[in-house]
């Protein structure tokens, strides 16, 4: 399958949404709205607590429970030097529907685009489903990050630039965290 | 069947499309004895239905395998749709083994779940699950969706082993449901595809509309999955077409008249096949930028220069200024074509073009094409305008009747002319996609000698058709059949059943 750039932009589900998922499950599953608005929050303090260590920082929006902020500490070359924040976004209709994820700190990878757009598999609507924890879609995104997959790029160019010449794409890669990447915050 | 075919041919043998068809029939009852099936390379035959025969026809085949292997109704439905509804095919797998098919239906797990719990289900196939928080002491009613504690009884699941609660299986299939999936609802489990039939479904979801929903949706989806039937192409047309052996053949909807390509629902394309008129309309529609260079709709008279908008379907041009005849496609004297070789059909490819620069290489490509659009979209062009031509025709012989020369039956042969033109063009003018695509051998040679006669033939008719009335009719009628001998010759021998 193609990858494609996940489809719309990262911003808060709209309230009205939440309306409606409460208006299209009736009574009975109003009393779960909260139980499943609840997982988020538990599995927030669990990535807390014993999540995966490149991913530390871990904040939740002040204006928005359901957007969280990160950073990515990725251990292999050439991004083992810098940190990446990331954003991840989840819907009303979670778990039910997938968590969105966006990089703003800029950063040289086949799989991840100018705009911040990840092609990561386990969150895409197709594959997605809602026994899936962050913590394993953090980890999914971890090691792609640390290992690059050119077989379904999003950037093209880096991709043939990551088969075809690795040295380039290596120094490349590196000039590029060095430039634009974060501190790596303490574990 | 066959009476079906005979009878839906009467039913529109008053209207446009259908009076193409009318003639054919005429032309079969004549040679009563032949099959048409090996005489008519085009012969199809199908039915229309309602959506109450097409769930009348998947419950027979439903009921069939659920009694034959006894198993539910639901689980035969995902059987059949996985397997394209072919009942023998799945009732031998069964046979041979069981437990393989119901693997590859994604109805069972390749491997026995070990436990029940759904933590430890999830944990064995997933080595991402990590020991975390929210799966404390492995308890069996905590939903791994909600993680909320309930009782064991609000839980079920598939044959997969994977529990989860009635409220969570429940928005579940909600979200699913709104999203357009029907039969494609699989378990919620992380790395788990075993699909949840439709019993379960029905059972868990709580809203009668989105039961309506998702039984709609699914038969959608059944009908798209059975090789033997296809949804009418026409806007909002609620019938179903069925033949029962399926080829990529015209088919007619009876109900909103749409004519279309059995196979893949496009425009019927004989005798080119679907995955080429496919690549080739993609490539039009890539290279909309020449071939908005190439609808310029006039050209110059070659010899007095004077500028002529076509406005015929015939590419028998003769000019009103100077009364030059010539062909449209290639600007030549029309006299120079000849009788029996019209060469204007024909693209000739340079034979040393291996050896040329990649930028002549270039060049070479979008002249080829070129070539073939051009004439590709000079058909399509030709048969609007000759939609005209009919219009005026029909209302000539009203006019005739009117006028009391002739009655009503005697001009019928210039509107069956102007019919067997729309169908001798529409063919010729699928041919071009067909021709582009074919590899330089004596096929293609064959093939394109045969298109020039077609090409040639046609010409002359559209010429006659326009100047029907003064043409003699036994010639109209001979020049007609010469060109439907024309077009049956080439589909015999290029359309591939």
């Amino acid at each position: 399958m193609p990858c494609q750039p996940p489809r719309g932009l990262c911003v808060p589900f709209p309230k009205l949404l939440c309306l409606t998922v409460i208006q299209t499950t009736g009574r009975l599953a109003y009393r779960h709205l909260l139980e499943w608005a609840r997982r988020a929050r538990l599995e927030l303090v669990d990535i807390r607590v014993t999540g995966p260590k490149a991913f530390r920082d871990v904040q939740v929006d002040e204006s928005n429970m359901l957007l969280w902020h990160g950073f990515i500490v990725p251990d292999n070359p050439p991004y083992n030097k810098g940190a990446f924040r990331i954003e991840i976004n989840f819907p009303a209709e979670y778990p039910f529907k997938p968590p969105k994820i966006h990089f703003k700190t800029k950063i040289y990878h086949p799989n991840i685009d100018e705009k911040g757009q990840v092609c990561l598999p386990i969150i895409s609507a197709e594959n997605w489903k809602p026994a899936t924890k962050t913590d394993q879609v953090i980890q999914a995104l971890v090691a792609l990050v640390n290992d690059p997959e050119p077989e379904h790029p999003l950037r093209a160019d880096l991709a043939e630039e990551y088969i075809k010449d690795r040295k380039k794409f290596m120094k490349n890669a590196e000039e590029f965290t060095k430039k634009h990447s974060e501190r790596r915050p303490p574990e | 069947m066959s009476s079906d075919e005979g009878d839906s041919d009467m039913e529109y043998s008053d209207d446009d499309c259908g009076y193409a068809d009318y003639y054919n029939t005429v032309d079969d009852c004549d040679i009563d004895q032949v099959d048409p099936s090996k005489s008519d390379p085009e012969y199809f035959l199908f039915e229309c239905l309602l959506v109450e025969d097409v769930e009348r026809l998947l419950n027979e085949n439903v009921e069939t395998l659920s009694s034959n292997l006894q198993i539910t109704p639901s689980l035969a439905k995902v059987l059949l749709h996985t397997h394209g509804w072919a009942v023998q095919d799945v009732i031998s797998k069964y046979q041979l083994d069981a437990s393989l098919l119901l693997v590859q239906s994604r109805i069972k797990p390749p491997h026995p779940p070990s436990h029940t719990t759904t933590s430890s289900a999830c944990g064995s196939q997933s080595s991402l699950v990590s020991k975390d928080g929210l799966e404390d002491d492995e308890n069996q009613s905590n939903c791994p969706v909600c993680i909320t504690a309930s009782n064991a009884e609000v839980f079920s699941g598939l044959a997969c082993g994977h529990k989860f609660c009635k409220d969570c299986w429940s928005m579940h299939f909600e979200v699913q449901i709104i999203q357009g999936i029907s039969t494609g609802i699989c378990c919620m489990a992380q790395q788990c595809d075993i699909y949840a039939p439709e019993d379960f479904v029905l059972t868990l979801l709580s809203k009668p509309s989105l039961r309506d929903k998702y039984q709609q949706f699914a038969f959608h989806d059944y009908v798209k999955s059975h090789p033997q039937l296809r949804f009418c192409p026409g806007p909002n047309c609620p019938v179903v077409i069925y033949a029962k052996e399926p080829k990529a053949k015209r088919s007619v909807c009876s109900k909103c008249k749409s004519s279309f390509c059995f196979k893949c629902g496009m425009d019927y394309h004989a005798p080119t096949d679907c995955s080429t008129i496919k690549k080739w309309l993609t490539k039009c529609a890539d290279d909309s930028e020449t071939a908005n260079y190439i609808s310029a709709h006039t050209k110059d008279c070659p010899r007095c220069h004077i500028c002529i908008e076509k406005n015929g379907g015939c590419n028998h041009m003769q000019c009103y200024s100077c009364k030059h005849e010539f062909c449209w496609m290639c600007l030549g004297d029309w006299k120079a074509h000849g009788s029996e070789y019209y060469e204007c059909s024909r693209y000739k490819e340079n034979p040393n073009i291996a050896h040329e620069s990649v930028h002549a290489q270039a060049r070479e490509a979008l002249k080829k094409y070129l070539h073939y659009y051009e004439r590709w979209e000079n058909h399509s062009k030709s048969l609007k305008l000759e939609e005209q031509t009919l219009q005026t025709i029909k209302s000539r012989i009203n006019q005739k009747v009117m006028d009391a020369s002739g009655t009503w039956i005697d001009w019928q042969y210039l509107l069956e002319a102007a019919m067997l033109l729309a169908k001798c063009r529409y063919s010729l003018q699928y041919t071009y996609p067909y021709a582009y695509y074919m590899e330089p051998s004596s096929r293609k040679e064959l093939f394109e000698y045969q298109q020039a006669q077609l090409e040639a033939e046609i010409e002359n008719l559209s010429w006659k058709v326009e100047r029907a009335e003064t043409t003699d009719r036994g010639d109209l009628e001979n020049q007609m059949d010469i060109a439907e001998k024309r077009r049956t010759t080439l589909l015999k021998d290029f359309l591939e059943v």
